[in-house]
């Protein structure tokens, strides 16, 4: 028909560039896992049988599990106070959120490079105090890691989160009031059950973004805390071991889809207004 | 009007906001710094390493590179997604339904494993030279803003609108730049500024793509950062900033700051 | 003075994916004509018109305007004036841009389609409002540029799609006088998409009514209110009592028959027109009036509800439940026993519904 035919047409360039740009190459690249002269799973036995590659992918779990709660919670009360503060203020609030987010991955995380750094101020800080075997050597701990990925992701999802609250009608908010709830009843009863969707679509993003990350960890982490970004890196670029790079990868793509998928089913279960 | 917030609550969301401007204010203070190393509070107010930028041929390069890199993406994708977008909405009943999850497939899939996988199959395998893989690569990243942005926009907009203009004797291509686009404005222009700022600060996908003597600047940063520690990174640190600044008004004059709200 | 065309739908058929929704589907509309088409919603009335105009392809059949086949002719070129339900009017051009829209695509030159946009807007008597975005306009100064625009491009053909809808009560009625005086002033051959009865026969020479895809009578207002065609239409217009009968006995012009349960009715062919052995006999709530005179159907009296002119009853018979009238006069109480005569001044005969 020829509506179809200008369909396919219209989003045939489009289709073509991902098809072959993203869908090929990702597959070739999980499909060369499972090619090696050892057998399909030599492959993926070699990575678990290597204490560190094994600790890697713990530790970025570690880090992406502690990232992603910290973040909720965080983001899920300043969202809560900017979706309820004065218009004026709520907007320059939102304008605060939104500019760190614009700005870099790389320019973030070197500013907590500044921070943490030997002579950075937080040492400078402590040194001041007087405080005991101050500075401490605070980059290249998991802390670090941890503190700027949390950095990374608060903005993202107060600004999830304020979309959501401010799709809470003011009406039932009001209603649940004049039924005589308080304001703590109304924020447990009302306002975060609704929120629940949002906040697992938000802790997904974190999650995966914070596992997949290259940057941060590279700048904060270094060598000492490498994560599956860094291995990647560092297996491709440096011992420029293709497979053990493209394990990683694969592995990397079945959690993410493993946590992607099993994130909006649970989101599906706990979403209030669901049918 | 139930807008009353408890102290403790406000007090927190204070610390939160200073734990996320803090940081930047930090580098801004460290670039204007006199010392050949990294501090804060400066020591000495100057501008020297803003000028120490200019002065460096990498950094001058990567500069000019991004920014093609980012414009170049940018544009293709939104020559490929406002298409896709507009088939997306208009012809759903027609097209599969996994169509639509194809385009944000580059969001879903690990950015990193998408720099591996061009640099493994496109770059190498199929012998695409640097500059195009990067182009490709970027270009991919950006799509699914274009396309999800747009398609918001359009899912929006009343397609008996399009249909009275063809009625009224416009002929089809002509009534979507006349009548569909203006209405997408908004649109097309908060997915050119997502898209220009996702691939400027694009790190993963770059990462592997760069070749001797093409880098994007956020890998000439990393690179930098590696070797020294003085504050010249800073510096471009607050040129980017400025340039977030600079995009964050163009927002404000064309859409209102109510769309960056959203 | 504008060029009016008679339209000619034949045997079209039409198809979202695999769902039918239009099954052979014909209709002539004279020149100058104005013809409803009036269904519940979900019927294919919208359908047609996409048609007509062009944004939908038919399965099978053609569309013809005056000498032109529109069948394959590209909806830009088919040169029909169409006003939608939402208004459709372009949200980033001025009242007066809207209007004059059409005549640009025309290649006329700005100063004589600006004239003629103004003087059509003239006439719906906006002409104060043509600078003006549509976003400032209320929902009936909308449809008045919708309507505008439509016109000013003289097309041989209107096509309204539920174009009241969207208006409050007593504009509705004041913009469908409008409508009709500026459609019989120009002469423009119209379609009328509505699912308001009261709207489609105040406004149309003829009506279709149509379900599932289908037309199943198309006539004057007059005809349909009071001679429909079959059960369906009937339903439609308010015979809410569908009686299946069998004749009995033959007496010349008088005929008795009977009905479920035994129960008998006796009717003049006079009055009523031919009757074959089996038909139905339809009736509106006033057509069946309850008496106590032990004459006629006996019935067991339900619910009373007061409308004011007189009272309905819901009746149980023989021959199933039925809703009758009764005189203000006399009052009957719901239990009772009652008896219901057909009035044959509100009453038709039917085919028989196929089972
Ligand atoms: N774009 C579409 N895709 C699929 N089915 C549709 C579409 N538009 C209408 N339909 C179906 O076609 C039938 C007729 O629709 P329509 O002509 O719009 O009815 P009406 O205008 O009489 O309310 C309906 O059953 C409707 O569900
Ligand atoms: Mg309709």
């Amino acid at each position: 028909m020829l509506k179809r035919f200008a369909g396919w047409t219209l989003s045939g360039p489009a289709t073509f560039l991902v098809v072959l740009c993203l869908v090929l190459p990702v597959t070739a690249t999980i499909a060369a896992t499972f090619g090696s002269a050892k057998g399909p799973w030599a492959l993926y036995q070699a990575f678990f049988e290597s204490g560190f590659r094994q600790r890697v992918l713990w530790r970025t779990l570690e880090i992406a599990l502690i990232t992603t709660v910290v973040s909720v919670v965080i983001g899920f009360f300043t969202a809560y106070v900017v979706s309820r503060a004065p218009p004026r203020w709520r907007s320059v609030l939102i304008i605060l959120a939104v500019f760190p987010l614009l700005t870099g991955v790389v320019v973030r995380s070197f500013a907590w490079l500044i921070v943490l750094g030997r002579n950075g101020i937080a040492n400078n800080f402590f040194v001041w105090l007087g405080l005991e075997g101050a500075p401490y050597p605070m980059l290249y701990t998991q802390g670090s890691v941890i503190i700027a990925m949390i950095y990374l992701f608060v903005p993202l999802m107060v600004l999830t989160l304020v979309g959501v609250l401010e799709n809470i009608p003011d009406d039932v908010i009001e209603a649940a009031a004049s039924l005589g709830a308080t304001q703590s009843a109304i924020f447990r009863q009302i306002i975060f059950p609704l929120a629940v969707p949002g906040l697992i679509v938000g802790a997904v993003l974190v999650f995966t973004g914070s596992f997949t990350s290259y940057a941060t960890p590279q700048l904060l982490g270094g060598d000492r805390q490498m994560t599956m970004g860094t291995l990647l890196h560092q297996r491709a670029m440096v011992a420029f071991d293709w497979d053990g790079a493209a394990t990683v990868a694969a592995i990397m793509v079945v959690v993410t889809l493993a946590i992607v998928l099993a994130m909006t089913r649970i989101a599906r279960r706990l979403n209030p207004m669901a049918t | 009007m139930i807008r009353r917030l408890s102290p403790p609550l406000i007090v927190f969301a204070i610390l939160v906001y200073l734990f996320l401007l803090g940081p930047l204010v930090i580098v801004i203070g460290a670039a204007l710094s006199d010392t050949t190393y990294l501090t804060f509070p400066p020591q000495g107010l100057s501008l020297r390493w803003f000028e120490k930028i200019f002065e460096m041929s990498a950094f001058r390069r990567t500069i000019v590179t991004s920014l093609q890199i980012a414009f170049a993406s940018t544009t293709l994708a939104l020559l490929i997604g406002i298409p896709a977008a507009y088939a997306l909405n208009r012809y759903r009943i027609v097209l599969p339904s996994w169509l639509s999850t194809l385009f944000v497939l580059p969001v879903l899939v690990p950015e990193i494993v998408l720099g591996f996988s061009l640099l493994r199959s496109v770059q190498v395998g199929a012998g695409v030279p640097v500059l195009i893989a990067l182009l490709l690569g970027h270009t991919l990243i950006v799509l699914p803003y274009c396309v999800r942005v747009i398609s918001a926009s359009l899912a929006s907009f009343d397609f008996s609108i399009e249909e009275a203009a063809i009625s009224l004797g416009s002929p089809p291509a002509k009534t979507f730049f006349t009548i569909v686009l203006p209405n997408v404005r908004s649109g097309v222009i908060a997915a050119f500024i997502l898209a220009f700022i996702t691939s400027i600060n694009d790190v993963s996908v770059s990462l592997f793509l760069t070749g001797p003597g093409i880098s994007t600047l956020p890998i000439q940063i990393l690179a930098h950062v590696e070797q020294f520690f003085d504050p010249v990174v800073a510096s471009v640190s607050v040129l980017l900033m400025l340039l977030t600044v600079a995009v964050m008004v163009v927002v404000e004059r064309t859409l209102g700051l109510t769309f960056l709200a959203k | 003075m504008t060029a009016t065309a008679p339209l000619s739908l034949a045997n079209l058929t039409a198809h979202y994916g695999a769902t039918k929704v239009l099954d052979d589907l014909s209709l002539e509309v004279g020149a100058g004509e104005l013809v409803s088409l009036l269904g519940a919603s979900g019927c294919g009335k919208t359908t047609t018109l996409r048609l007509i105009a062009g944004f939908l392809a038919p399965t099978r059949g053609s569309i013809r305007l005056g000498d032109t086949d529109l069948t394959a002719l590209p909806a830009h070129k088919r040169n029909i004036g169409l006003v939608f339900q939402n208004y459709a009017l372009f949200p980033h051009l001025s009242v007066l841009d809207n209007v004059a829209f059409g005549l640009k695509q025309r290649g006329i030159a700005t100063s004589e389609r600006e004239a003629r946009a103004r003087r059509m807007l003239d006439r719906v008597g906006l002409s104060a409002l043509a600078d003006r975005l549509p976003g400032a306009l209320s929902g009936g100064q909308r449809q008045r540029v919708a309507l505008a625009r439509a016109l000013v491009i003289e097309p041989p053909l209107l096509m309204f799609d539920e174009p009241l809808s969207n208006l409050d009560a007593k504009l509705r009625i004041d913009m469908r006088v409008e409508i009709r005086q500026l459609q019989r002033a120009n002469g423009t051959t119209s379609v009328f998409v509505t699912h308001d009865q009261e709207e489609a026969f105040s406004i149309s020479d003829r009506v279709a009514i149509m379900d599932a895809g289908r037309i199943r009578q198309l006539d004057t207002p007059e005809v349909l209110y009071q001679r429909p065609a079959n059960a369906f239409v009937a339903r439609f217009v308010g015979f809410e009592n569908l009686i299946d009968l069998r004749v009995t006995a033959r007496d010349g012009a008088r005929v008795t028959a009977e009905g479920a349960g035994g129960a008998t009715v006796t009717l003049d062919q006079d009055q009523l027109g031919a009757i074959p052995d089996r038909f139905v006999l339809a009736t509106r709530p006033d057509g069946l009036r309850v008496a106590t005179g032990e004459t006629g159907l006996p019935c067991t009296l339900g619910l009373r509800t007061y409308l004011g002119r007189a009272y309905h009853y819901q009746a149980e018979t023989p021959v199933g439940p039925v809703t009758a009238s009764g005189p203000l006069s006399q009052p009957l109480e719901p239990g009772g026993t009652a008896w219901l005569a057909p009035d044959p001044e509100q009453c038709c005969i039917l085919p028989p519904e196929p089972a």
